[in-house]
């Protein structure tokens, strides 16, 4: 008997990531589904995610969907399990993986005050990029343009509505997708930590194994997309979310969204100044150099806030290793995990393995590398990357070209440049694109099997 | 009679440590101006203090230093609270810290132009700007920065943390113009780009890190000249500099306050041991140049560097006192030391501290006008030290050698690390170049002249825009522009284009393709070449010599405009170093950064269109990894 891996990329037709993996062993067979979803919520997007979960469904007749892994809560990972959610329930999946953060256990003291202050960031955000469409702030469409795409990953367009009755915001779709995916299996959702190492369900005599890097416990990588040396992040999830509040504070004191009186909560001065005949001068000095003023420059924080939070999301991403326990060989799926979740892999305590095992033991196994956040260019780390020297290297990119936010121009450059030739380089040009295929690599003959493609799917197979 | 100095108080270090009792006594200093007659703001012929805040949207008071009330109490009694304070105080440091520019360079300050865009074009009627736009209350986050586009220094300010750390009041205001070493930082981001407008752009991992280092050293050298504080810090250490804690750290306040740290928002020079929680100088790395790549922690390298040369020179120059203080044993008794040595030793370390600052602001004049390295700057300073100050007794230049070596940092392609092959070298010409040199020179001297006996700032400005129009014309057409001269000099076109590749450009007008990444970078024809400055300078070394020059800083951008590398750019250029001695012009130094197309251009093409030597930059993920990134100061030092 020898184990082999279907790996199915489904061809999202714009950003997103949904994984396929069939363990095979003699007899046995075990569906493992690593998200579904995409970055825009158009009506192309919703048939076309329909379109994938069908498909699932057809490809895991005859056995079941053992495991549904939803990796971190961005709408371009999780949004088919809303759109195409009824398909997804018919399926009768087994059981969801999900990442201690979503854990709803209230022993899990950290990831609840996260969820917290993360929900109040989200909030807060949400409210500013409204605030930002509001009159008193218009001309700057650069920041709001900016902040409505990055919000964009929770499945939040520009002209969302509050409720009439309670003001409040409606749950931001990855939210309901998490929750929907809670309730979907047949078993309890199992919650995943770093460091956590079992055998993959459905294969006996634990042929395969599955092994939990991220996301971090250690809040330091968690927070932090490019760690620096001797810096504490403790809070800084809670300080960001306390400062998008002040801000949306202020904002709506401009806009108008809230009558402040006059004398409540003044800052930063205790007292209003008063005018006196000094001061005309100084407001002429303003007046007259238009190019110089400052009116709407403080909001540009609104972008640094929403990219923060995009990075923090991302580091929150659930990554799993798959090892072939036979011959070793590893397939790795990073999720959109940033520098900081990679870092943290060095420091996992295993539970009951050598002491000698470590990350680089995983990396330099690893035979098929989903690429972290679609190939950008701060979701590889070069260490890690160095040492995948597995001479059967093939390299998975979810990445879809004609997607506006990938296009280079405007957008995000996914692949980045030098990352994709390193990536070529490692794997001898083995590489699968989402949008592209393969391509005609000689490398590919040193390999048991050939990629395949077709409208739905890339397809590719690992053989113990 | 004007008086000569205008004197106003301010905080020493950060407002946090008036509440402190072991620094309330210094926390006060008295920062002596020059004279100017200013309009309430306060606005002067350098600076306008406009202080608008846009969070609340309001104007707040704007402070009149004339007023008598002030004059008569040396300015406004620092307070927290109190906006026109803050007012005094920003111009207080920045009026400092351009005084110090213009002692170094020996010429006067004048701003970066406002660039109007036309159609993706640089308008050629850049305007002048008078006057540095100071907004001490900009935004409300923990920020401070300064923008090129707007030619202007922003401030923020915020709520501190609601736990209490280090000094701050948990929950209060926290004020980024407060700090001296913020506003000094931001100001010398200021002056800068107003010499050398590229380094903005990112094109290899020191450009950034430089801009962010020279912005420290600079607050940190500062700091380091203020005697009275000098003294209270020697008094505690018993003469030990690499023991004290407050002095080594910028912006203290500013980083406790924030939830995300305790302690300063830098510490360069030094931290606080885990273990012993006492404050411990950092040792030389010799690595760290290597693998350091985020701009503040890799500029931190040069700001250690630079402190490190500072402290071998003073335990270099006070070993004499301690020796006549200690009867020969040079070992200090138990115990407090003798106040009239605290002075003594205090002099002395202010005394290096001022020297190391007009040595590093010179050597500006002597760096690169595009894409500077570390190593660069090392030269530059060597260079710029020996040209002042050839006999080097106090040993200035060996401590900055020493201390460069100790952390790493070498300058590409130098044989030994002796001042002697660490200066840049004159020009290796042949003489149909020098004569090419030497026309230009002719070419150029009467308007030098002139320049040099002005004193508006304006008219300055005007002139040096005139040469520049000048000199590009020259570079581009000799025979047309300087027809008389041309035919004297009997050059030819291709001599002329000897020397223009000598000094970084080339007249080119066919496009040309450089393999590169398997594919090809298409440069399009006829880069554009800039005469980016001329100025002029008049300066005295520490050996009272006195030096005439003129500095010439040329660059030219090669574009890609197709292709699959379209939108990368490119640039090569010089800065010129000319003596001006008894009626002559000499061109003693071309600092150089060539068309390289076989080291500099894929060095920079990796690093700006990946992630050269690490996978992680600091770049938002909006960045366009393939345009000539520039360097955003708003994002650098968002915390």
């Amino acid at each position: 008997m020898a184990v082999s891996v279907n790996i199915k990329m489904y061809r999202i037709g714009e950003l997103g990531d949904c994984f396929l993996l069939c363990f095979t062993n003699g007899q046995e067979k075990t569906h493992v589904l690593i998200d579904c979803g995409s970055y825009w919520n158009s009506n192309e997007s919703k048939e076309r995610l329909k379109k994938i979960a069908s498909d699932i469904k057809k490809q895991v007749a005859g056995h079941q969907l053992d495991v549904i892994v939803g990796t971190h809560q961005h709408n371009d990972h999780l949004s088919g399990f809303i759109h195409a959610e009824s398909i997804f329930k018919s399926i009768k999946p087994e059981q969801v993986w999900l990442s201690w953060l979503d854990d709803p256990n209230p022993d899990n003291v950290l990831a609840r005050k996260i969820g917290e202050d993360y929900n109040n960031y989200l909030t807060s955000l949400r409210h500013i990029n409204k605030e930002l469409q509001k009159s008193f702030f218009a001309g700057d469409d650069k920041i709001l343009n900016r902040v409505t795409n990055l919000l964009g990953f929770y499945g939040i367009s520009k002209n969302e509505r509050t409720s009439a009755k309670t003001d409040k915001l409606p749950a931001e779709l990855p939210a309901l997708a998490r929750k929907a995916l809670q309730k979907m299996g047949k078993k309890d959702p199992k919650y995943l930590s770093p460091g956590d190492v079992f055998n993959l369900p459905g294969i006996t005599g634990g042929a395969v194994k599955v092994y939990v890097l991220g996301p971090p416990k250690n809040e330091e990588h968690l927070y932090k997309k490019e760690p620096r040396k001797d810096e504490t992040f403790d809070h800084k999830l809670s300080a960001n979310a306390t400062n998008a509040e002040k801000m949306l504070f202020a904002m709506k004191k401009l806009s108008g969204s809230i009558k402040v009186k006059h004398d409540e909560e003044p800052f930063p001065f205790d007292e209003p100044y008063r005018k006196s005949e000094n001061f005309d001068k100084v407001e002429e000095a303003y007046k007259k150099d238009e190019w110089r003023q400052i009116e709407l420059d403080w909001i540009n924080q609104a972008e640094q806030l929403a990219l923060w939070l995009d990075g923090f999301t991302n580091n929150s991403s659930l990554v799993l290793a798959f090892e072939i326990v036979k011959t070793k060989k590893v397939l790795l799926f990073a999720a959109d995990a940033q520098a900081g979740n990679w870092r943290s892999w060095k420091e996992i305590k295993w539970k009951k393995l050598p002491a000698d095992f470590n990350w680089l033991t995983l990396m330099k196994n690893t035979v098929l590398y989903k690429t972290g956040h679609h190939g950008s260019h701060n979701s590889t780390l070069a260490e890690a990357l160095n040492n995948m020297t597995h001479k059967e290297l093939v390299v998975l990119i979810p990445v879809e070209k004609s997607d506006p936010m990938v296009n280079f121009g405007k957008g995000w450059k996914m692949p980045a440049t030098n990352l994709y030739k390193e990536l070529k380089k490692r794997s001898q040009y083995r590489i699968i694109r989402m949008d592209d295929g393969f391509s005609k690599a000689k490398a590919w003959d040193e390999l048991p099997n050939q990629p395949s493609k077709n409208d739905l799917y890339c397809e590719y197979e690992v053989r113990e | 009679m004007t008086p000569k100095y205008r004197c106003l108080r301010g905080y020493t270090i950060d407002p946090g440590f008036s509440t402190r009792l072991d620094t309330m006594v210094i926390n006060e200093s008295i920062y002596k101006i020059k004279w100017e007659d200013l309009d309430p703001g306060p606005i002067g012929e350098y600076i306008e203090v406009i202080d608008f805040d846009p969070v609340n949207y309001c104007f707040y008071e704007p402070v009149d230093l004339d007023s008598k009330e002030v004059l008569a109490t040396h300015g406004l009694t620092p307070s927290e609270g109190d906006a026109k304070f803050h007012q005094q105080f920003v111009y207080a440091v920045i009026m400092q810290t351009i005084e110090n520019f213009e002692k170094a360079l020996g010429r006067k300050i004048i701003w970066r132009s406002n660039l109007k865009w036309k159609k993706g074009k640089v308008d050629e009627t850049q305007e002048y700007v008078q006057k540095l736009r100071v907004y001490p209350h900009a935004m409300m986050d923990s920020n401070a920065f300064y923008t090129s586009e707007k030619v202007a220094l922003l401030f923020g300010y915020f709520q501190a943390a609601n736990k209490i750390q280090g000094s701050n009041f948990p929950g209060g205001a926290v004020f980024t113009c407060l700090s001296p070493d913020i506003v000094a930082h931001e100001t010398t981001h200021a002056i800068l780009d107003s010499m050398y407008p590229r380094y903005m752009e990112n094109t290899n991992a020191d450009v950034p890190a430089f801009h962010e280092a020279f912005a420290d050293i600079v607050a940190l050298l500062q700091r380091f000249g203020n005697t009275k504080l000098l003294e209270h810090q020697i008094e505690q250490t018993r003469g030990r500099l690499d023991e004290y804690s407050i002095m080594g750290e910028l912006a203290t306040q500013f980083g406790q306050a924030l939830e995300t740290g305790r302690g300063a928002l830098r510490s360069a020079i030094g931290g606080y041991d885990k273990k012993t929680g006492k404050w411990k100088k950092i040792d030389p790395n010799p690595a760290a140049y290597q693998n350091t790549m985020e701009a503040h922690d890799r500029g931190a390298i040069l700001v250690a560097t630079v402190f490190e040369a500072f402290m071998r020179l003073y335990n270099y120059r006070v070993q004499d006192l301690l020796r006549i203080a200690t009867q020969g044993s040079g070992i200090l008794p138990q115990g407090s030391i003798h106040p009239d040595l605290v002075k003594r030793l205090a002099t002395e370390a202010a005394d290096i501290a001022s020297h190391l600052l007009s040595i590093c602001i010179r050597a500006l004049d002597y760096c690169p006008p595009i894409d500077i390295t570390f190593g660069d700057y090392l030269q530059a300073l060597i260079t710029a030290d020996t040209d002042l100050s050839p006999e080097d007794n106090n040993g200035y230049r060996v401590a900055l050698i020493d201390a460069f070596r100790a952390w790493g940092i070498f300058p590409d392609r130098v044989k030994t690390l002796s001042v002697y092959s660490l200066r840049w070298f004159p020009p290796d010409l042949t003489n149909k170049e020098i004569k090419a040199m030497n026309m230009m020179a002719a070419y150029i001297k009467e308007d030098v002249r002139v320049i040099s006996r002005l004193t508006n700032r304006k008219l300055i400005a005007g002139k040096y825009k005139d040469l520049q129009r000048k000199l590009h014309q020259l570079l581009e057409n000799p025979d047309t522009t300087a027809k008389k001269e041309w035919a004297a000099s009997r050059l030819t076109e291709k001599d002329w284009d000897g020397y223009l590749k000598k000094i970084g450009v080339m007249r080119n007008n066919k496009s040309y393709t450089i393999p590169y990444n398997d594919g090809q970078l298409e440069f399009a024809e006829s880069p554009k070449l800039e005469v980016h400055n001329v100025k002029h300078a008049f300066r005295m070394g520490r050996e009272n010599r006195q030096l005439e020059q003129v500095i010439i800083s040329l660059t030219q951008t090669h574009r890609v405009e197709k292709g699959e590398y379209r939108g990368f750019k490119f640039r090569s250029g010089c800065t010129m170093v000319v003596n001006i001695l008894n009626d002559e012009m000499k061109v003693e130094y071309i600092i150089l950064k060539r068309f390289d197309k076989d080291r500099r251009l894929p060095k920079q093409a990796d690093y700006q269109l990946g992630l050269g030597a690490g996978l992680t930059m600091p770049v938002s993920s909006y960045d366009d990894p393939r345009k000539s990134f520039t360097v955003n100061f708003q994002n650098l030092h968002a915390h």
